[in-house]
């Protein structure tokens, strides 16, 4: 069953000229709460908004609500053009384009070679305007019926991202899900030109480096591979990042060797390592059925290299239940 | 079964599984075992342990034994009994700042414990200002005194010493806090940043020790081009001089909390004080050495960062 969110990136009008590769953007919102397992959601098309100009900092749930956090007076409303629309959208492929012949040059993803060789720490995103926020896309259990909301804003002095909202665990009486409650804020896929996608090659770290300050909510934090294949487009990698709350910033450093395979929202019997060279997305769920406000504020999401941590996988599998590795 | 209260309990559990007949629903030929053999009822059986998954309930031997009599060993609640064994082991311990699973009742001990859960420094103390009043002599609805629990470190006590009185300290709030599933709201005393222009510098005489260095620069053991910082601006906010936690949000109980702690901190009388509470009428100043000086406009940024449904509850100036 695969299960397809179609969204719409929001930074272009009408999209008539190019059209995104079938496997685009099949972006699974969320997984469990805590330990295994969570009811199988249905697939339901987001209906795609035309999106504007302007692009969406909140979530893309059909809401006017949501977008009215940015939306522009009256007066401020900019010439909408069919014609010159379609002209910036190629001329801004074609720029991609040449920036990608350069930076094949100049050295892997533009900077020089032993730059990317000796770094040790590198920061893949930050917080710091409006643009870093249109890298991420905020959904919630709204897609299923739920009453769940989450909105994605700049905190305070442009120095952090918020996200906040409020969970409901109520589940929507569809009759198709039992269970609900969920909020999830995921990364965009990194476009090259011509909206092909491209992914991060992180093979020379072994952590992932968080600046978070939350209200002490257990997060999940979800890495997805390379989408190409349709059924990686469901699998991921999870882990817990458990928040402290309070006034100070938080610093949480996950390993990825802790990283434990799911698919399709269940986790599986064969484990197997993350393997870090082509990862395209990494996202952040709640999902710990207490209904009520939460926050959580980012300052920065980084990767390194701890060189004191040795360990290759942390989960080892059982014969019990996976008799056939161990034939 | 969250009616009755026993969604945790793991006897109820086991014995809601005692209900299934016994040895029906095991396979007992070659033809049972390959077909999923009564495929309702181990689904049944699947969704209580669904439960017991949800709501983190360990099984135990009972479980486990009376699975392998209704079911067999080979059935699918078996298998998850398995997986949750194997799962629910790894993940225990992962927690890095448990909280207790027994939340205590009592609102004062709740706030002494989400106070200390949030201060990362142990050798902070809590001092308790007011215990709620909870005999009413009167019989007003409300009890006049709301509890008011207070942390600061010793570090915390001397930066608050060493704060030039010429600008002012704010108290923000409230802010939240989620213990397992209580939602406690804490206030904070703390101070705006320093521009770089007017940042003193401590200056160590250099002999002030003969016998060891005072700054020590080593990196232990690492060499000269191991470079593990993040290339970023880190985000610079003014020092936290003290926490609080308070049944009521108003200034009235927040003022009683800095008059209980200018007792440890008399430098605290001289320093003005503005509050900046969301829900309350924006920003108010209350100065405890009565200097006089105009409220500065209530910050954006600041109210922001609370709970939007707090907002909309509270209603906002």
């Amino acid at each position: 069953m695969a299960l397809v969110h179609k969204l719409l990136n929001g930074s272009y009008i009408l999209r008539k000229g190019l059209k995104p590769s079938v496997a685009a953007c099949p972006f699974l919102s969320t997984r469990s709460a805590d330990y295994c397992s969570s009811s199988l959601q249905k697939p339901v098309a987001t209906p795609g908004k035309a999106s504007t100009q302007r692009t969406a900092a909140g979530g893309l749930q059909e809401d006017q609500r949501e977008v009215a956090l940015d939306i522009p007076s009256p007066e401020e409303k900019p010439e909408v053009s069919f014609d010159k629309a379609i002209k910036d959208e190629i001329k801004e492929h074609f720029r991609r384009l040449k920036d990608e012949i350069v930076n094949h040059w100049i050295g892997p993803e533009g900077r020089p070679l032993q730059e990317i060789i000796l770094e040790q720490a590198r920061v893949v995103w930050q917080f710091r305007g409006k643009e870093d926020l249109d890298k991420w896309i905020v959904t919630s259990d709204k897609t299923i019926g739920g009453k769940s909301e989450v909105f994605l804003k700049m905190g305070k002095n442009n120095q952090s991202a918020l996200l906040y909202g409020t969970l409901s665990s109520a589940a929507p009486q569809d009759g198709e899900n039992s269970q609900s409650g969920y909020c999830a804020m995921i990364s965009r896929i990194p476009r090259g030109a011509f909206e092909r996608k491209k992914s991060y090659d992180w093979s020379q770290f072994n952590t992932l480096y968080l600046r978070v300050r939350g209200d002490g909510r257990p997060w999940m934090v979800n890495i997805r591979e390379d989408t190409d294949i349709i059924q990686k487009t469901n699998q991921m990698y999870s882990y817990f990042m458990f928040t402290r709350g309070g006034p100070y910033w938080q610093e949480v450093k996950i390993p990825f060797s802790k990283f434990f395979f799911s698919n399709q929202g269940r986790i599986r019997d064969a484990q197997f390592q993350l393997l870090l060279d082509k990862i395209s997305s990494i996202g952040f769920t709640l999902a710990d059925k207490v209904d009520g406000p939460f926050f959580l504020e980012i300052d920065f999401i980084g990767v390194f290299a701890d060189p004191a941590h040795t360990e290759e996988f942390a989960y080892e599998n059982s014969p019990v239940l996976n008799p056939r590795l161990f034939k | 079964m969250r009616d009755y209260g026993v969604e945790k309990d793991l006897a109820v559990y086991n014995l809601l599984l005692d209900v299934f007949p016994k040895e029906v629903f095991r396979p007992r030929n070659v033809f049972q075992k390959i077909f999923v053999h009564y495929p309702r009822q181990q689904e049944c059986g699947l969704a209580v342990l669904e439960q017991m998954e949800n709501h983190g309930v360990m099984p135990n031997k009972e479980t486990e034994f009376l699975l392998v009599q209704i079911f067999g060993r080979k059935s699918y609640p078996m298998l998850k009994f398995v997986r949750m064994k194997l799962w629910f082991s790894r993940f225990k311990n992962i927690n890095p700042f448990p909280v207790p699973r027994d939340l205590p009742k009592d609102p004062v001990d709740l706030a002494v414990l989400g106070l200390r859960h949030i201060e990362p420094d142990l050798s902070a103390r809590v001092t308790v200002y007011q215990t709620a009043s909870s005999k009413d002599s009167t019989g007003t609805a409300d009890p006049t005194q709301q509890h008011i629990v207070g942390i600061q470190s010793p570090d915390q006590q001397a930066a608050l010493a060493r704060h030039n009185p010429a600008r002012p300290i704010f108290v923000e709030g409230p802010f939240s806090l989620w213990l397992r599933d209580r939602c406690v709201y804490y206030h904070i005393l703390r101070a705006d940043l320093v521009p770089p222009e007017e940042r003193e510098v401590e200056e160590i005489p250099e002999e002030w020790n003969l016998y060891y260095p005072i700054q020590l620069d080593l990196k232990y053991g690492r060499g000269g081009w191991d470079d593990y910082e993040f290339d970023i601006d880190e985000v610079e906010e003014g020092p936290v001089f003290a926490m609080c936690m308070a049944g009521a949000h108003d200034q009235a109980t927040l003022a009683k909390w800095i008059q209980g702690l200018q007792e440890t901190n008399p430098a605290l009388a001289q320093i003005p004080v503005i509050f900046r509470l969301t829900g309350s009428s924006g920003e108010l100043l209350a100065s405890s050495s009565g200097l006089e000086e105009p409220s500065p406009p209530p910050p954006q940024e600041q109210e922001e960062e609370e709970d939007h449904t707090q907002r909309q509850q509270q209603g906002q100036s």
